[in-house]
């Protein structure tokens, strides 16, 4: 069915009593009142302390590993390595090159060798510092260059590549013959930390001989149960997975939380005990997967009337040592090489590169923060030599129902970015802010950024999620869904739809945390699907169960089904208001009549088509839109950029909570405004030297700008409840180019490389720009 | 990071008792902890007899006696900032302490741990130098009073003995005529450490500048006064013009770290020097020119 | 070694090593379990108390040092007329996400507000410069606060 439609063909109301509407949330008085409770908050005393022995090579053969010493520090339980994983010893994500504990060979500095376990935090510790590692160093490749030369060592057994992407789509060269302008250019982005304030923890306990239940902070518990029972090498029924509120995740607890989840849990199963892995900052910045470092080379024609005509890229992405998430990323670059841009010739060659470092991952915005960064600065470029307005010269390229996509995919709906790109120019006023401003040393400008992000899993791979719902004899609602709370607010959402939906009241709902043991497989908190698949689960449920509700209604009111309104968990008869009940009758009666008071709902987004030969095809099934303007205040002697005011506009098919909306955009805002001013991991041979929030800087409450009102398009998507589309990672793709659009227009300065720090811009300016 | 090594915290509730304390080998005095702990947790910090000063409350007062401002090592930042004293008679000061850490850190952080602590560009070491600051001594065998200057002996190293702490910074009372500012570059606005900080002081007869004294942090082992600068601007006219050229001098008097992996790079340093140095005197001399 | 000292009103007498940190003894010792672990490091400010009334990051903080005063966790706050306002004022505004940071801004926003009921935007920045808030963007916080100040 077409879910968006749900409200008239179903509902029959013309306004929505609880979508679109902001709520208080339903988890902040008890974050409010520090009773909200984390992984960290449920770990009891008495509990076994693990620790992880970590390589302090970035590339080499283990050629001795030695446990007696710490064996016999006073407090220590076991010391595991590779050689005691019960089940599989691998734990790479989309690829089998990743140990769980290294056993041969170690590909970083912060590789994992063994855990220790203690019964206290300083046994564990020096346990931890007494396990004897002797290594027989290897060369090792740190960039991609090196990583690619010729002679370069392989880090993995199949090379240096770990995969590779294309796009062949038109005739490019023919499409630069027709070019009036070209720009080129090689775009570099580093690796930008999550800084998640909650680092990573996971708390196991054994239930009985064959039984292991985790509480941890993760977005995917059932990727973590699959990881646990594979190093365990159990049944995935044999594993119990809870997902704590989570402190923050951004994409970086996808990756972490089956990690740590395995190692805890193999304690727990081992030693029979329960057991605790709680990481410092140092590990957390040091050791877990960053946002993937990439260099993209550019290449963009534009003809006399400023369209344009040819796109060929080339995406560099640095995995670090182990591929993780890299296909997916790369996948996404890929297909969104364009920007949000319809251009005719497109040509793009991808390749996934392994180095001796901290491996990348999943963070917010996924690969398209690089890509969008790379082509909004080319529109500025292109605009500039052509002499026309950069907003102009978008208007005449973007994306509209009826266009195309780099891969091909023709928008037939849903395509809300020209209004984006018309609401923050106008909010702005653009044209008067645009006029040159400068004041002594200071100087201002304004830039705009854009961004189209596709929803779910790329390459048109299957994905489906699902919910559940039961209403309880007293009429309140248990809500269940595997999507996770990060923050972000989703199942608060999918809740919404649900009371929406069924005629309930928001306060009739209590939202359980995800737990693997009661509930079918939602799939990951990830690719912006938490919302737009997983909350149109939750509405299939929500219609089934609205389904018996109507039906016992108006077998009791003795109407026609149509006749029935559900609201304000009140049922009633349309054309008869003395025929009502409270949903707590009717949910009696529903038990007692045998109405089944509980549902399952499941959702898959339509069939999809890829030809991964051409790089052709559905990607995706919807896509997020947004623009963003940008005005900064640069100091030219001290190369100091202020961000004065941001304007952001989403096309997010359907506000389900604006203000939860506000939130994802503020916050994006300010992850956005870290990496293009002064966010970069910093390694040298290989070992992160800012391993903490004093030198991995990150924005505070002083940096935060004015931020306009959030302009939100609704072009609803047509396969999802109420047409809503994710939010929180395209939120954070058109703030880096507004900055560095902005910085450009200010200085005459265009950036390729971020963080632009006052050192690099006054650097830059010195050398030449204004 | 590691644990906390086991350590022994001693708590005396006076100087005296403090002071017999530290005579015992090894023994540190523990008197914010905004450094002392983090030092500990990452193994910089070999001592394990800590001398833990909160309850010595002698030694946290801010006065003005004997034609000199007098503040006890134990001052908080915190208070630095809210003293009346210190914003009227020596802002440099209390802009500098408003700028350490976050409120949490300065409301735990000491004036006398900021400068005991000798980070190169500790945020209250600068304005002190500038102020002409002294600091005392004190030891179970007596007192000594040493200027600022000679208190800092490298990074993270000062010239106490083993038994002495700082009890008190003292500098003479800024008289009318006088002004000064403070200046810092951070990685971002808020809780930040300093990149560079500059710190000038002022007096004026007339519109001659009478006394002088400039002091760059995060520009060298340790805090230091660019007397270089000062010697080019003592009894002679000054003027915004005047500033400019001797601000332009730091760039060779500045001796920056050259370490690859600095905060911030030799060549970005000294440039900015030049930039503080000249914003830090103009600002100082407006205040001068104000202060009548 | 023995420390006493009052916890949210009420006095206690705790045995503490001299490498407790005040944040270890609230939590694992106390079950205070509201101030939270973020960094310790002193930056991020997810364990901030007020000691003494005053807002500090109990990660820098050991056990022995608060010999004699008072340390005062959200817990303590929960009927406070100022936090209640700033409580409301949080959830009306969007200002909590993860919610982790959460206790630790409240902290400190409300130390703000006893100080300066009336605090301009900016001095509502600088109140909680020393908080690290990874979700809001400070946005929703800021707005909150001075909201909440708008009320009192």
């Amino acid at each position: 069915m077409e879910y968006d439609k749900i409200l008239e063909d179903l509902l029959g109301r013309k306004e929505f009593l609880i979508v679109g509407k902001s709520i208080i949330r339903t988890d902040a008085l008890d974050k409010a009142l520090g009773r909200a409770k984390y992984t960290s908050d449920y770990i009891q005393p008495g509990t076994v302390v693990v620790k992880e022995v970590y390589s302090t090579h970035p590339h080499a053969l283990i050629k001795r590993l030695d446990t007696s010493a710490a064996l016999e520090i006073p407090g220590v339980l076991a010391v595991y390595t590779g050689a005691d994983v019960p089940g599989e010893n691998q734990i790479g994500y989309a690829m089998p090159d990743q140990p769980f504990l290294c056993d041969e060979k170690v590909h970083f500095i912060g590789d994992p060798i063994a855990i220790v376990c203690a019964e206290d935090e300083y046994a564990a510790q020096e346990a931890r510092d007494a396990v004897v590692v002797e290594y027989d160093p290897l060369p090792a490749n740190f960039t991609i260059d090196e990583t690619l030369a010729k002679d370069a060592i392989h880090i993995h057994e199949g090379g240096n590549i770990a995969l590779t992407s294309r796009i062949r789509k038109g005739d490019v060269e023919k499409g630069f013959s027709e070019a009036k302008v070209e720009v080129e250019g090689t775009y570099e982005t580093p690796y930008q930390d999550h800084a998640y304030i909650e680092p990573d923890v996971a708390y196991a306990f054994p239930e009985g001989a064959g039984k292991v239940t985790v509480i941890g902070a993760m977005q995917s518990p059932f990727l973590v149960r699959e990881k646990v029972a594979g190093v365990l090498g159990w049944n995935l029924n044999q594993v119990r997975v809870i997902q704590a509120l989570t402190g923050g995740a951004f994409g970086g607890k996808d990756d972490t939380g089956p990690l740590v989840s395995a190692k805890a849990a193999m304690a727990a199963v081992k030693l029979g005990r329960p057991a605790a892995l709680v990481y410092d900052r140092f590990e957390v910045t040091a050791y877990t997967p960053k946002r993937f470092p990439s260099r993209i080379h550019l290449r963009t024609g534009v003809d006399k009337d400023g369209m344009l005509t040819a796109t060929k890229v080339d995406i560099k992405l640095d995995c670090g040592a182990y591929a993780n998430r890299a296909p997916y990323w790369l996948w996404r670059q890929t297909v969104h090489a364009t920007g949000p841009y319809e251009v005719p010739n497109v040509h793009v060659d991808g390749t996934a590169v392994y180095t001796n470092k901290v491996f990348g991952g999943s963070y917010r915005g996924f690969g398209n923060l690089a890509v969008h960064f790379a082509v909004d600065s080319h529109m500025d470029r292109l605009a500039n030599e052509l002499g026309m307005d950069p907003v102009e010269l978008r208007l005449r390229n973007v994306l509209t129902v009826g266009k195309r996509t780099a891969s091909n995919q023709l928008l037939d709906h849903s395509v809300g970015i020209e209004e984006c790109i018309r609401g923050v120019a106008e909010a702005s006023d653009w044209a008067e802010i645009r006029k040159p401003r400068r004041k002594g040393n200071k100087v201002r400008g304004v830039g705009i950024g854009t961004a189209h992000h596709g929803i779910s899993t790329s390459r048109g791979a299957p994905d489906w999620s699902a919910a559940s719902v039961i209403l309880n004899e007293d009429g309140s609602f248990t809500y269940r869904t595997s999507i996770c709370e990060l923050g972000q607010g989703t199942p608060i959402g999918h809740a919404k739809i649900v009371a929406e939906i069924v005629g309930a009241k928001m306060e009739a709902f209590h939202i359980e945390i995800p737990d693997t043991d009661t509930m079918a497989n939602a799939r990951p908190t990830h690719g912006s699907r938490g919302l737009a698949l997983g909350g149109t689960a939750a509405a299939d449920a929500a219609l089934k169960l609205r389904e018996q509700m109507v039906n016992t209604a108006a077998t009791l009111f003795e109407c026609e089904k149509d006749r029935i309104d559900l609201r304000n968990s009140m049922a009633s008869c349309k054309d008869d208001p003395s025929k009502k009940m409270a949903f707590k009758e009717l949910a009696h009666e529903m038990y007692v009549r045998g109405a089944n008071p509980a549902a399952y709902g499941f959702f898959t987004p339509p069939r999809r088509f890829f030809d991964p030969e051409t790089g052709l095809g559905v990607s995706y099934p919807a896509y997020t839109f947004a623009a963003t303007v940008c005005e900064v205040e640069v100091d030219l002697e001290t190369g100091q950029v202020e961000i004065l005011k941001i304007w952001p506009a989403m096309d997010v098919g359907k506000a389900i909570d604006p203000l939860l909306i506000d939130g994802q955009i503020h916050g994006a805002i300010s992850h956005g405004i870290g990496i293009a001013l002064m966010e970069s991991i910093r390694l040298d041979a290989g070992e992160v030297i800012n391993p903490n929030l004093t030198d991995y800087v990150i924005p505070s409450s002083m940096d935060t700008p004015e931020v306009a009102e959030s302009i939100l398009v609704e072009k609803p998507y047509r396969h999802s409840a109420f047409g809503a589309k994710g939010v929180g990672e395209p939120a954070i793709i058109s703030i880096v180019p507004a900055i560095s659009n902005a910085i450009y227009h200010a200085t005459g300065v265009s950036f390729n490389t971020i963080p632009i720090t006052a050192e690099r811009l006054h650097a830059a300016l010195r050398r030449g720009g204004q | 990071m590691n644990l906390i090594p086991d350590v022994e915290v001693h708590r005396p509730k006076s100087l005296e008792e403090a002071l017999k304390h530290m005579e015992a080998p090894g023994a540190k005095p523990l008197a914010g902890g905004t450094d002392l702990i983090i030092d500990l947790r990452e193994g910089a910090c070999e001592a394990r007899n800590l001398v833990d000063l909160t309850k010595v409350k002698e030694l946290d007062y801010i006065r003005e006696f004997g034609g000199r401002i007098r503040i006890g090592a134990m001052t908080h930042h915190t208070d630095l900032v809210a003293s009346d004293l210190i914003r009227t008679k020596a802002q440099v000061l209390s802009e500098a302490a408003n700028l350490v850490g976050s409120i949490q850190i300065r409301n735990l952080g000491t004036v006398g741990g900021n400068i005991c602590n000798a980070s190169p560009g500790a945020d209250t070491a600068t304005p002190l130098l500038a102020l002409g600051a002294e600091a005392t001594i004190s030891s179970s065998g007596g007192v000594r009073v040493i200027p600022l200057g000679e208190f800092f002996a490298g990074p993270k190293r000062t010239s106490l003995n083993p038994g002495e702490l700082l009890t008190e910074l003292s500098f003479p009372t800024p008289p009318a005529g006088s002004g000064g500012a403070f200046q810092k570059l951070g990685r971002r606005k808020g809780c930040t450490l300093s990149l560079i900080n500059i710190a000038a002081y002022v007096e004026l007869d007339g519109d001659t500048c009478s006394e002088v004294r400039v002091a760059v942090g995060a520009c060298a082992p340790t805090p230091v006064r660019i007397t270089d600068v000062e010697e080019m601007l003592k009894g002679k006219k000054i003027d915004e013009a005047v500033i400019g050229e001797v601000s332009s001098a730091c760039y060779g008097l500045v001796q920056p770290s050259q370490r690859a992996h600095s905060r911030a790079s030799e060549e970005y340093r000294r440039e900015m020097s030049c930039v503080l140095m000249r914003r830090a005197l103009t600002t100082a001399l407006e205040r001068a020119r104000g202060n009548k | 070694m023995k420390v006493s000292f009052q916890l949210n009103g009420k006095d206690i007498e705790v045995e503490a090593p001299g490498n407790r940190a005040l944040l270890d003894l609230l939590r694992d010792d106390l079950g205070v379990k509201s101030v939270k672990k973020g960094c310790e490091n002193g930056e991020c400010g997810a364990c901030t108390v007020l000691l003494d009334g005053a807002p500090v990051t109990s990660c820098l903080v050991l056990a022995p040092q608060v010999e004699g005063r008072a340390v005062t966790t959200i817990d303590g706050l929960v009927d406070d007329p100022f936090m209640v306002k700033l409580r409301q004022a949080f959830l009306e505004d969007g200002a909590i996400q993860c919610g982790f940071c959460t206790p630790g801004v409240l902290i400190s926003s409300y130390a703000l507000l006893k100080g300066n009921p009336k605090p301009t935007a900016d001095e509502v920045k600088k109140a909680i410069e020393g908080n690290l808030c990874r979700c809001t963007g400070y946005v929703a916080i800021i707005k909150a606060i001075l909201h909440a100040s708008e009320r009192i």
